[in-house]
């Protein structure tokens, strides 16, 4: 048996791929301005802040491949516009 | 301690809850009151009257064939067998008339004419033909023992644990049986007819047959014939130690047999505990058998330093490696700061050394950068049930399935991956109960001995939220939910109904996605949904997907939408694969919670830990394992402490994990074996294995159970001590007297554990959290009346596709799994004899995506995805269906996560390891003779050349 290591998958920033994941996840919402808040909670909760501080540079930055829904959810982190009832819940994960 | 002899009653107990009230019987003048049903030979043995026999056991039902047990029963004709007579009001019985005798001695000397005088077994006290000989009073054989007989007949020693000998097998079936009632495996059978009968593994040998090795029939073989190797090789143990196997999620109890003290303790076998919460007298191959990983020559009993990854290893002093760990720290956050260190503790070890390693990082790194291998494997359900119901656990206890009616089991393989709970559905569904197997693969609850799902939902890979909505799509439409349960329990009642009831979640229009038929899958919701108890079971096939945690709530959803949930026989539960993945999580290894599952953002929870531990806490989360290899290859990230986890071989993108452990400055590794996360380390800390440790594990129905010591460390510290150690190196005093005090600290902190003591857990045996005052013996069951968060969340689950699909460079999809043998990494299992079965990794394909690639069983082939490439020998097989292969991940020679990529869980970062895109070629052909032999699976052939 034997194995070559492969390119490195990771090509777009860690945190856009991560961010992208979530935002996915609430595009349904039928009200972009609370998907943005449930996102930017969710970020607040779970993510360490040099990562959040990472993604609102891209986004300050305008990097090309962040969506709008992601964008919104960074103005939210900006202005601690998020749901702070929900950061206290017990979320296991 | 002395050897434990568990007593034995000869037939199972009668729970008198279901039984039609109680008999009192009188058995040689005593007067003993029992419930209806139960066995006279059972009333008189709880009496301690004690009544010979050779097939009676009390982990299985009555047989009635020794006639060593006979009585006299007043009334009844002749000599009865006190086994398969049952209590009724009035019996009076006699166990010890002349009668009885006389026919107990005639008995007893047609055993002894086909028993060899020098029986070895008799000799060391592992065969109960001759003890029993003298409690019947046979000292004569009136037939000689020149006759026809058993005597030379050779012994069958292919299993790598166990013999088999025919000279001292009295044919009294307790071994079929045991393989049958209690394993379910069905892979011995009584060959022949009278003085010829034999047992046999179904015309082979044992190695070679069905047998999964669980031990159920040596440790049911009441003479020497089934006989551990290590009795045979070593003698007798001494002294018990019951303690907790440190394998899967279920938590098995057992007894630690053993010879020696101290230092020079050595196991000499692990036998099943009969009080054993979660397994009740059952094992496995794995527990029962493969804990020689544990004094294996491989083992690391030295510290280790080194200054460069290149360098060799020099064995120092533990003053010397913990010095050398707390100034590395400290240095590395002097020159970039508090956050570029962390640690990572271990699903495998226990709740006290997860907690001080969870405390090292937080009150002496002075940061949240804890994280856990639960990490890589259940966090979604930490995460989707937390959401669901207020609780990141399981809701039942593995009794519960006792009572279910239908199982819908999605992406867990239990006879392989949970075996002793896997043997447990199979008792239930041999009695009546059905099962719905929603899973890629045909996994073996598919159809086995005796076992045949009703439904088998072959769902492609990633398509799991699809399937899970169109079932509860069925139940909306057809009406077929709990109204009451819902609008009493729940909320986002009405939100839910009609996201669920639109005709894009319709089976119908979801089978192309999942592959899944629309009438297949409209029975199966309408199975579940009409099941009087319908309980659902899943493992990391649900998990480890980019909607992981949206799958988890999902299944919350079914539960809900059809009251299974709060009291026996339903529930959502996970099967966790690691024996402590659920304490590991309790314990507070989250970077973003505190123990108890409470966040760091928290005031008053911060305050709770300030308070005791005389530091501030960090109020924001930490990073996450991913994002640890994210950070040391930005460079942000510079220190990484690893416990118990072999991350260079467990975590996906192995390309990608070591690029990022190439780049930490220190990589401390406290384990047993220098596995292969230690070729990137520069301090090795040797661990303790599970037979040196003191503390609890928690298994997947929340069960505490403790781990005690059958001997001390053998490396000269105790983990939980080196974690003391390095953080009091680093500043911060931190010390306990022993493990008790550790629980001590975590009861006084976290309220579902606020009844948890040592003590108590010693004298109660086991206990399900919460414990606390509401609940002073645990909680088996959750959720009774109310849910922990109040009203129970329906979630809108949209079906979110993954962003791992195949084109035409890459059109299969790789999904992975266990087989039985192997735990995990391997890092254990593949230092025993498991091995004999299970040698290498092989990639299942199916026969048509293998004659479309001219691939034969045997071949060599390589594994390709967007991120790497591995080879391995393939394995042609219609498990799968087309378009799917799978793979296990046991050996680091094969390299399987050198495929997966980063995609992960969107909640919780939990790989997405069971979805890859790959393609499939072949790289050398196996000799086409064999092939054209049928010469069967690889596994086969490793097997004969083994043996060979």
């Amino acid at each position: 048996m034997s194995h070559d290591a492969g390119p490195d998958s990771g090509h777009e920033p860690a945190v856009l791929r991560m961010g992208s994941d979530i935002i996915r996840q609430f595009a349904h919402w039928k009200d972009p301005d609370h998907a943005a808040e449930e996102v930017a909670t969710h970020i607040s909760k779970f993510w360490e802040p040099r990562m959040r501080r990472e993604l609102l540079s891209l986004v300050r930055g305008g990097h090309a491949d962040i969506p709008p829904l992601l964008t919104s959810a960074a103005a939210h982190l900006v202005d601690d516009d998020i749901n702070h009832e929900e950061m206290q819940e017990p979320s296991g994960g | 301690m002395t050897l434990i002899h568990e007593p034995d009653f000869g037939t199972p107990a009668v729970d008198s809850t279901d039984s039609a009230g109680l008999a009192t019987v009188t058995v040689d003048g005593r007067e003993i009151t029992v419930p209806v049903g139960t066995s006279v030979m059972r009333a008189a043995r709880e009496a301690g009257i004690d009544v010979p026999s050779l097939c009676a056991t009390d982990s299985l039902k009555a047989f009635g064939s020794c006639r060593l047990c006979v009585v006299e029963i007043e009334g009844a004709k002749g000599t009865p067998a006190s086994c398969t007579s049952l209590c009724s009001d009035g019996m009076v019985v006699n166990t010890r008339s002349d009668l009885v005798h006389q026919v107990r001695q005639g008995v007893m000397e047609l055993y002894l004419s086909d028993h060899p005088t020098d029986c070895a077994g008799c000799a060391r006290g592992n065969c109960e033909i001759q003890s029993m000989a003298a409690t019947v009073g046979s000292a004569e054989v009136r037939y000689g023992l020149g006759g026809k007989s058993h005597i030379e007949e050779t012994a069958d020693t292919s299993n790598p644990y166990f013999s088999y000998d025919p000279k001292a097998c009295i044919v009294c079936s307790r071994c079929v049986r045991a393989c049958n009632d209690i394993q379910g495996t069905f892979a011995l059978t009584i060959d022949g007819r009278g003085f010829d009968s034999r047992i046999t593994p179904g015309g082979t040998d044992f190695l070679s047959s069905e047998c999964v090795s669980c031990g159920a029939c040596v440790q049911a073989c009441p003479t020497d014939a089934l006989t551990e190797k290590s009795i045979i090789e070593l003698g007798m143990p001494k002294r018990t130690v019951i303690t907790t196997c440190a394998y899967c999620g279920v938590g098995c109890n057992f007894k630690a047999e053993v010879q020696g003290e101290g230092a020079d303790s050595k196991v000499v076998r692990m036998m099943p505990w009969k009080d054993g919460g979660a397994n009740e007298g059952h094992s496995c191959v794995k527990g029962r058998f493969a804990y020689g990983y544990a004094s294996h020559d491989d083992r690391q009993m030295n510290p280790m330093v080194r200054d460069s990854i290149d360098d060799e290893w020099t064995v120092v002093s533990w003053e010397e490696a913990i010095a050398r760990v707390a100034e590395g720290f400290k240095a590395i956050q002097a020159e970039h700061g508090v956050g570029s260190i962390g640690g990572i503790s271990s699903s495998r070890c226990t709740n006290e050394e997860v907690y001080t390693v969870q405390k090292m990082v937080r009150a002496s790194f002075r940061n949240n950068n804890i994280d856990t291998c639960a990490r890589v494997c259940h966090s979604p359900t930490g995460y989707g049930l937390n959401q669901a119901f207020g609780t990141s656990a399981g809701t039942q206890d593995f009794a519960s399935v006792d009572v279910t009616d239908v199982m819908l089991l999605i992406g867990a393989n239990p006879t392989d991956a949970h075996p002793v709970f896997g043997s447990r559905m199979k008792q239930r569904l041999r009695e009546g109960a059905q099962i719905i197997v929603a899973d890629p693969r045909r996994i073996d609850l598919v159809r086995s001995p005796h076992v045949e799902a009703t439904h088998h939902l072959p769902l492609l890979p990633g398509t799991n939220v699809a399937f899970v909505n169109a079932m509860a799509h069925v139940i909306v439409t057809e009406g077929l939910h709990d109204e009451a349960f819902l609008r009493e329990r729940c909320e986002n009642v009405d939100g839910y109904l009609e996201f669920i009831a639109d005709p894009e979640h319709s089976p119908e229009a979801t089978a192309e996605v999942t592959g899944v038929p629309a009438d297949e899958l409209r029975a199966a919701a309408r199975l579940y949904a009409n099941a009087p108890n319908g309980s659902i079971y899943y493992g990391l096939g649900v998990t480890e997907h980019s909607q992981g945690s949206t799958m988890v709530m999902g299944m919350a959803n079914l539960a809900m939408l059809t009251g299974n949930l709060g009291r026996e026989g339903v529930g959502v539960n996970p099967l966790r694969g690691q024996n402590n993945v659920q304490g590991s999580c309790d314990m507070g290894s989250f970077p973003h919670e505190l123990p108890g599952y409470r966040h760091v953002s928290i005031p008053e929870v911060r305050a709770i830990y300030e308070d005791l531990w005389q530091v501030p806490i960090e109020p924001e989360p930490g990073l996450r394992i991913p994002n640890m290899f994210d950070s040391a290859i930005g460079g942000s990230f510079r220190g990484l402490f690893v416990h118990g986890e072999d991350i260079a071989q467990s975590d996906p993108n192995t390309a990608h994990v070591e690029a990022a452990l190439r780049a930490l400055d220190l990589v401390v590794v406290h384990d047993l074996f220098l596995n292969e996360t230690a070729r990137f380390a520069h301090v090795f800390l040797p661990g303790t294995s599970f037979l040196e440790k003191d503390g609890t594990f928690t298994n997947a129905e929340r069960r505490l159970n403790r781990v005690r010591p059958v001997m001390p460390t053998r490396v000269g510290m105790d983990e939980w001590a080196v974690h003391c150690a390095i953080a009091t190196a680093m500043g911060y005093e931190m010390s306990y007297d022993d493990p008790s005090q550790i629980m001590d600290e975590i009861a006084a902190t976290t309220p579902t554990f606020a009844g948890v003591t040592f003590a108590r857990l010693d004298a109660e045996g086991s206990m399900q959290w919460p414990v606390n005052d509401a609940a002073p013996h645990g909680t088996p069951t959750m959720h009774i009346g109310s849910f922990v968060r109040g009203l129970g969340k329906l979630s809108e689950t949209v079906y979110v596709p993954t962003t791992e699909v195949t084109n035409r460079r890459f059109p299969l999809l790789l999904t992975t799994g266990r087989i039985l043998s192997q735990y995990n990494v391997g890092a254990q299992t593949r230092r025993t004899a498991n091995s004999l079965w299970h040698p290498e990794d092989v990639l299942e394909v199916h026969p048509s995506d293998a004659e479309m690639r001219g691939i034969r069983t045997g071949d060599v082939v390589e594994l390709s995805s967007r991120v790497g490439t591995t080879r391995l020998t393939a394995q042609v097989s219609d498990r799968m269906q087309p378009g799917v292969v799978y793979t296990t991940f046991h050996h680091p020679v094969t390299g399987a996560n050198v495929v997966t990529t980063e995609n992960s869980d969107w909640a919780t970062n939990c790989p997405e390891y069971k979805v890859t895109a790959v393609q499939v070629a072949v790289v050398t052909e196996v000799a086409r003779s064999e092939a054209a032999e049928g010469a069967g699976s690889a596994d086969s052939q490793d097997l004969a050349e083994v043996r060979a």
